[in-house]
């Protein structure tokens, strides 16, 4: 006889716990339908492939990338003077001098070509300007402005800091010269009213005559290059404006929005001031504490830049003196 | 339930024939019998129908289904009642009829992986017939159709200088019908301009350079759009199953060059060696970076061809277009640039060292083939001229308005196009004609062979 099956059940075995608490909605699933399951997870991957693959978009292969420098990182202003090799060689030491112990003060940094060292197909000679920032900018692709500063004009006044007390946005918002034509008295084309000073990447000024190209603050970055290849292009060099790149920089200013749309306009006296000649009549004449004067054309026809420049070096010598 | 008779809610059941009245609160007591109230069946009845506004009493088996259901159901042919009795699972009637059987009977076992199937093929045949595709298509997620504009000059040269023939009218409604088929079918946008010459450009320098006012004008239209897609009147694209992205956007990197030495009909110097620019302006490929591409230009043998190119919305963009137009150079150039805006766009690219690193060229036969009629001194140019055989996705009958025929060119292409883009059963059909045809003919040839035989007896 086998033995009597006993009344009492034994309790059910308890499953195994894992320590991963599962919901058991999911638990049943799982123990289901194996087959099911395993597609169903090739389906979900191949779906968050696909949309992966959308959202990085296409790789595609990369040819070895140019080592770009962020703007920035570099000393802040870089000075930019052409200077003519042809000229009076310690009126030249003087003027590198003039601009290097103002970079020196503030941590700016200094950059002096020649006139002759860039094609400019038989044009002005003045013209060099332009490649010459544009040569800066690639020698110096870490700085933020580049300030031309023709070799006629002089720094008189090295105690003003160009980011603080002219190019800093709110600054410049406020000293922007807005709704005023870009060539005086009355063209029709004027300065843009509603713009922000973060958004400017060209600061120049205006003599009673014009716009003056002889100092300027340009901002490093595309639109630079854009404007500087722009104002380059041989069809203004070929064409005879009567004063070379100056004309040629009013014209493209009045014809291109693009390039309106990023020029401020500042008193004369901020970055240019005339110790002689057609200074604008608000506010160009040089007075003392002014940041630069300028002679301009004194390096032109009979005159001599050395011997204008005189009286101005003998204060900025006598300056320097009571510093020391 | 529904076989008990209906009854008032309350008050319990009332029953003809005793005297209670059913509305004396739920007493049954005897000494209520006699009462001043006489309710018959009839007179509670009405009353019920009174108050709830409807008759109690529903008879059954009033309406045409009610009396004949049963009858209608044991006559039809499936009744299941008729197959326990006859068929008990062993065999009867005739074979096709029991494999009808056996498909029905499989189908309905297999109902739920059937259903998914049918349910995907119906769904996947609404999709396409229902502008729903379009949708997709055009949406920014999915298709990313609506990144892309067509511009489509039309009335070129017309207006106050010229009047357009018969000809000129079929060769633009084709041109357009054309562009919107496929610009529907893709989702993109289509913008149709009149490029007539209008008094505003008739007496100014600026004529001929319309094209970019057109292109800034549509950019505004078009807010969300990425690329914009310029295509003169006298093209047709041939192969509408091509779409931008995949023909072009997706592979870019292949289907296009950056460095012009790669086609260089116009002999520029490339890439620029001034020391004194940046060395991404000196590298013959830019930065090398598809995102970097801000304008795409075929070449044809004579240099850049803008009878089709495509721009992208981008700030340099914006500088080009600017720059693009200047009273100086035209005033210099006009004389000499016969493609106007064409040859203002060489110039720049020689001699304005920010363009190169932006502009990619694209080889011809991608987007703008031409028929032999153009470039064609020398001979079919492989780099150039369009080839049923590849399927070339567009053809541009540029020059055609000088000594060429326009419409008979588009026609042709036209023609030619259905007939590579015919469908399975089109293709069908057009093989049974054809051979019908073939037929007849190789039988008339045996006749006149025969009679020509017989003559010579």
């Amino acid at each position: 006889m086998p033995p009597r099956k006993t009344s009492r059940p034994p309790p059910y075995a308890a499953r195994n716990q894992s320590s991963l608490p599962i919901p058991p909605a999911l638990k049943n699933l799982l123990r289901r339908d194996k087959v099911r399951l395993l597609a169903l997870g090739i389906l979900g991957f191949l779906t968050i492939l696909w949309l992966l693959g959308r959202i990085g978009g296409r790789g595609g292969r990369s040819t070895p990338a140019i080592a770009k420098v962020a703007i920035g990182t570099g000393p802040p202003v870089v000075i930019v003077t052409v200077l003519d090799p042809k000229a009076n060689p310690a009126w030249i030491e003087k003027i590198k001098k003039n601009r290097e112990d103002y970079a020196k003060r503030h941590g700016y940094l200094t950059f002096f070509p020649n006139n002759t060292q860039y094609p400019l197909r038989n044009s002005p000679p003045s013209w060099s300007k332009v490649p010459a920032i544009r040569h800066a900018m690639t020698l110096h692709p870490g700085s933020t402005f580049f300030w031309y500063l023709d070799s006629t004009a002089l720094i008189m006044n090295p105690s003003i800091n160009l980011q603080t007390q002219l190019l800093n946005a709110a600054r410049l918002e406020k000293l922007m010269i807005i709704n005023e034509p870009v060539v005086p008295p009355d063209s029709v084309i004027k300065t843009f009213g509603n713009l922000k000073g973060n958004r400017i990447d060209f600061v120049v000024t205006q003599d009673k005559e014009g716009l003056t190209p002889t100092s300027f603050i340009i901002r490093n970055g595309e639109w630079a290059k854009y404007f500087l290849d722009a104002w380059f292009d041989p069809i203004y060099r070929s064409y005879n404006f009567q004063k070379a790149e100056t004309h040629a920089l009013e014209h493209i200013v009045q014809w291109h929005g693009t390039i309106l749309a990023k020029l401020a306009l500042v008193p004369q006296n901020m970055l240019n001031s005339y110790a002689s000649g057609p200074a604008n009549p608000k506010h160009g004449k040089y007075k003392e504490g002014d940041l630069v004067a300028n002679f301009p054309g004194c390096d032109k026809d009979k005159r001599d830049c050395a011997d204008e420049q005189q009286p101005f070096f003998d204060i900025l010598d006598g300056k320097n003196k009571g510093q020391d | 339930m529904s076989s008990r008779s209906p009854s008032p809610r309350a008050g319990g059941w009332s029953s003809p024939g005793l005297n209670t009245p059913y509305d004396s609160g739920g007493r049954s007591s005897p000494y209520a019998n006699g009462g001043t109230h006489n309710v018959t069946w009839a007179s509670a009845q009405a009353r019920s129908a009174e108050v709830k506004g409807y008759t109690a009493f529903n008879p059954r088996n009033q309406g045409f289904f009610g009396r004949h259901f049963r009858r209608i159901s044991t006559s039809l042919p499936f009744s299941y009642a008729e197959k326990e009795k006859l068929g008990r699972g062993r065999s009867q009637g005739n074979k096709a009829m029991q494999m009808l059987n056996r498909i029905g009977w499989n189908l309905w076992r297999l109902r739920r992986s059937v259903g998914l199937v049918l349910l995907i093929v119906l769904s996947w045949i609404l999709f396409y017939v229902t502008p729903f595709h379009r949708m997709y298509r055009r949406s920014p997620w999915f298709g990313g159709g609506s990144k892309y504009v067509v511009i489509l000059a039309a009335n070129q040269g017309g207006g106050v200088m010229e009047w357009k023939g018969p000809r000129e009218w079929a060769i633009e409604r084709d041109s357009v019908k054309n562009k919107k088929k496929y610009t529907q079918k893709w989702g993109y946008d289509l913008e149709i301009v009149d490029m007539s010459t209008k008094k505003r450009y008739a007496h100014e320098w600026r004529e001929s350079w319309e094209k970019v006012d057109t292109i800034r004008n549509a950019m505004r239209k078009y807010p969300h759009a990425e690329w914009f897609w310029w295509l003169d009147t006298n093209t047709f694209i041939m192969e509408p199953t091509y779409s931008l992205q995949k023909h072009i956007f997706k592979r870019l990197n292949d289907v296009s060059y950056r460095d012009i030495n790669v086609y260089n009909p116009l002999n520029i110097t490339h890439p620029l060696t001034d020391e004194y620019l940046d060395p991404e302006s000196r590298s013959p490929v830019g930065d090398g970076r598809v995102e970097s591409i801000n304008m795409l230009v075929p070449q044809d043998c004579g240099g850049f061809n803008l009878g089709s190119f495509l721009v992208r919305r981008s700030v340099w963009t914006d500088r080009l277009l600017d720059i693009w137009w200047d009273p100086v150079g035209y005033e210099q150039k006009h004389m000499e640039w016969e493609h106007k805006e064409q040859d203002a766009l060489e110039y720049m690219y020689q001699n304005q060292p920010w363009i190169r690193p932006h502009l990619a060229f694209l080889h011809q036969r991608n987007i703008n083939s031409f028929p032999p009629g153009a470039c064609g001194e020398k001979g079919d140019d492989p780099q150039i001229h369009y080839k049923e055989k590849d399927r070339d996705f567009l053809v541009n009958m540029a020059g055609c308005e000088w000594g060429r025929d326009c419409w008979a060119e588009m026609y042709n292409y036209r023609q030619l196009s259905n007939r590579l883009n015919r469908n399975p059963w089109e293709k069908f059909k057009d093989w049974i004609s054809d051979s019908v045809k073939s037929m007849k003919e190789s039988k008339k040839k045996e006749n006149k062979d025969e009679k020509a035989k017989k003559g010579n007896h």
